[in-house]
């Protein structure tokens, strides 16, 4: 894998197909990031700990399959960001568009994944995961955010599976299913008619408490997962969802830097919850300020 | 024997604990998203489809692996074998139910069914899952079904049985409807978790020959977990989950 080396794209039944990888590793105290771009998939190094995913198709469009590998080394971080929303859009013959993820994080080393948001397009169909092999001591924060439809449409069908692992034990297998276009999925055994979701597992030392709210365009909660994690679940319209997990992924950085000024490896979990019971404030706020009535 | 059996098992009077939960139903119906007997079959076709396939597929596994045991056993083999490896399974289980309220309403039944199954039932893959300190639901189930002589498929039909059944009951309790509408409901909702066990059935069985839990489905509901969470939190409620 060269640095900033190409794949040309390739072709099957109407759509691309596409796989790109990205790794970063720490040597002597410097990062450093490689990466191969696989049209659509661009990559676009934004600092010496972070990469931005562009989409450079408009897309997905149905039919294509994409992957992306990431490895981040030992010791090593990385922060993934996106530059804008995913737009999912049909296919010419209504196939799925599927990506896939799998991401390596060595010992010691910190992964922040938060692109933003996945919206699913009406009729559009989306198959996604993203499964995440943490070595022992590693940490991270990962967050998805799907909405169906855009302004003023039902959205079309999402799947997802978030599998994260921790050493040889399976801290979370998560699949998701969601399609605005089917009354069951979309009703009380469902979203219950909210577009958005959203989510965040954080992974290592600092996470575990329990908490959860209720506010206009939004339900939330926190929960702690059986082993040293904890993942947040918002459910409800775009805006206030979102709002609540940029206000989340705000105060885990704060929480890192303040934890990362005393001991990389003494978090103080109480001053860290305490931090995010403050950012809940700040998100609830805004969410209320947004003026999004209840889904 | 195994019809009776199976019967006592999906029977919602033997002692389970089942009559303390809702199913999610409580947290809807408290928030004004379920109000109808409309709402109420939407809600079970919903559920059949998504993290109903976790207890089926789960409860399926369990009957599978508990009956090889008691086949080992009835061959003379099973000695000094210890029990299935139930640890990984119910470890699973946990990873599949990110809502810790979730887990702890699935293991407060899980044990409250064990009581019952140690006694009726006392093979050693019960036994085994006693040896455990807690162990959710869906196990239980699974290895009692072995017990009573029936198949991996029963054992998740029995799963989503109970599955629909604690839902309607629920709702019949916090909204009035009417019982012989529900039944009709529920009867329904019956018809649609067929397939949906029989898929679930497919995909245990897969896992227990490749002797790992991770192939087990993984299909959740934010909003399901969301409203765990609330509940656990909410004073005054008539079911614990």
């Amino acid at each position: 894998m060269g640095r900033g080396a190409r794949a040309g794209p390739a072709r099957v039944s109407g759509g691309l197909t596409a796989t790109a990888a990205l790794s970063v590793d720490r040597c002597a105290g410097r990062q450093r990031i490689r990466w191969t771009h696989a049209w659509p998939i661009v990559l676009r190094p934004t600092g010496d700990d972070r990469v931005h995913l562009v989409h450079g198709a408009g897309g997905p469009l149905g039919g294509d399959v994409l992957s992306l590998a990431v490895d981040v080394g030992a010791g090593a971080e990385l922060e993934v960001r996106s530059a804008g929303a995913t737009l999912v859009q049909p296919g010419p013959a209504g196939e799925r568009a599927r990506w896939d993820t799998v991401v390596t994080v060595g010992p010691g080393a910190w992964l922040g994944w938060a692109p933003q948001a996945v919206i699913v397009s009406d009729g559009a169909a989306f198959d996604t995961s993203l499964r995440m092999e943490l070595a022992a001591g590693a940490r991270a924060a990962v967050r998805e955010i799907v909405v169906l439809g855009r302004l003023g449409g039902r959205g079309g069908r999402y799947r997802s599976e978030l599998t994260v692992t921790l050493g040889c034990e399976t801290l979370l297998a998560h699949a998701v299913l969601l399609d605005g276009d089917d009354a069951a999925l979309s009703g009380p055994g469902g979203s219950a008619g909210a577009r958005a979701v959203g989510t965040m597992v954080v992974v290592g030392a600092g996470a575990g408490r329990d908490r959860s709210g209720e506010s206009p365009g939004v339900r939330w909660a926190w929960t702690g997962l059986e082993g040293p994690g904890a993942m947040l679940m918002a459910v409800g319209a775009p805006g206030p969802v979102t709002a609540l997990l940029d206000a989340a992924s705000a105060d885990l950085a704060a929480g890192r830097v303040a934890a990362d000024r005393v001991a990389a490896d003494l978090v103080d979990a109480d001053r860290v919850a305490a931090d995010r019971v403050g950012a809940d404030r700040v998100a609830a706020d805004r969410a209320q300020a947004s003026g999004i009535r209840h889904p | 024997m195994t019809l009776s059996g199976l019967l006592l098992l999906a029977d919602s009077r033997l002692p389970s604990g089942g009559h303390g939960h809702s199913g999610g139903v409580e947290a809807l119906v408290d928030r004004g998203l379920l109000r109808t007997e409309g709402d109420l079959a939407l809600f079970l076709d919903g559920r059949v489809r998504t993290g109903g396939r976790v207890p089926a597929a789960a409860s399926a596994a369990a009957c599978a692996r508990a009956g090889v045991q008691e086949s080992h056993v009835r061959a003379g083999a099973g000695g000094g074998s210890p029990g299935p490896d139930w640890g990984r399974w119910d470890a699973a289980v946990s990873a599949r139910l990110p809502s810790a309220a979730a887990r702890a309403a699935s293991r407060a039944q899980g044990s409250a069914l064990l009581r019952t199954v140690g006694r009726t039932w006392p093979t050693p893959a019960v036994d085994a899952l006693r040896a455990l300190p807690r162990v959710h639901h869906p196990l239980v189930l699974g290895a009692a079904a072995a017990a009573a002589g029936g198949t991996p498929l029963q054992a998740a039909a029995l799963a989503l049985h109970h599955l629909v059944g604690g839902a309607c009951t629920a709702a019949v309790r916090l909204l009035g409807l009417d019982p012989i509408a529900v039944a009709a409901l529920a009867a329904a909702a019956g018809r649609l978790a067929e397939p949906v066990a029989v898929e679930a059935t497919r995909i245990a069985m897969l896992a227990v020959i490749a002797d790992d839990p991770a192939g087990l489905p993984a299909d959740g509901s934010p909003l399901f977990d969301v409203l765990a969470q609330l509940h656990h939190t909410s004073e005054a409620t008539l079911f614990a989950s």
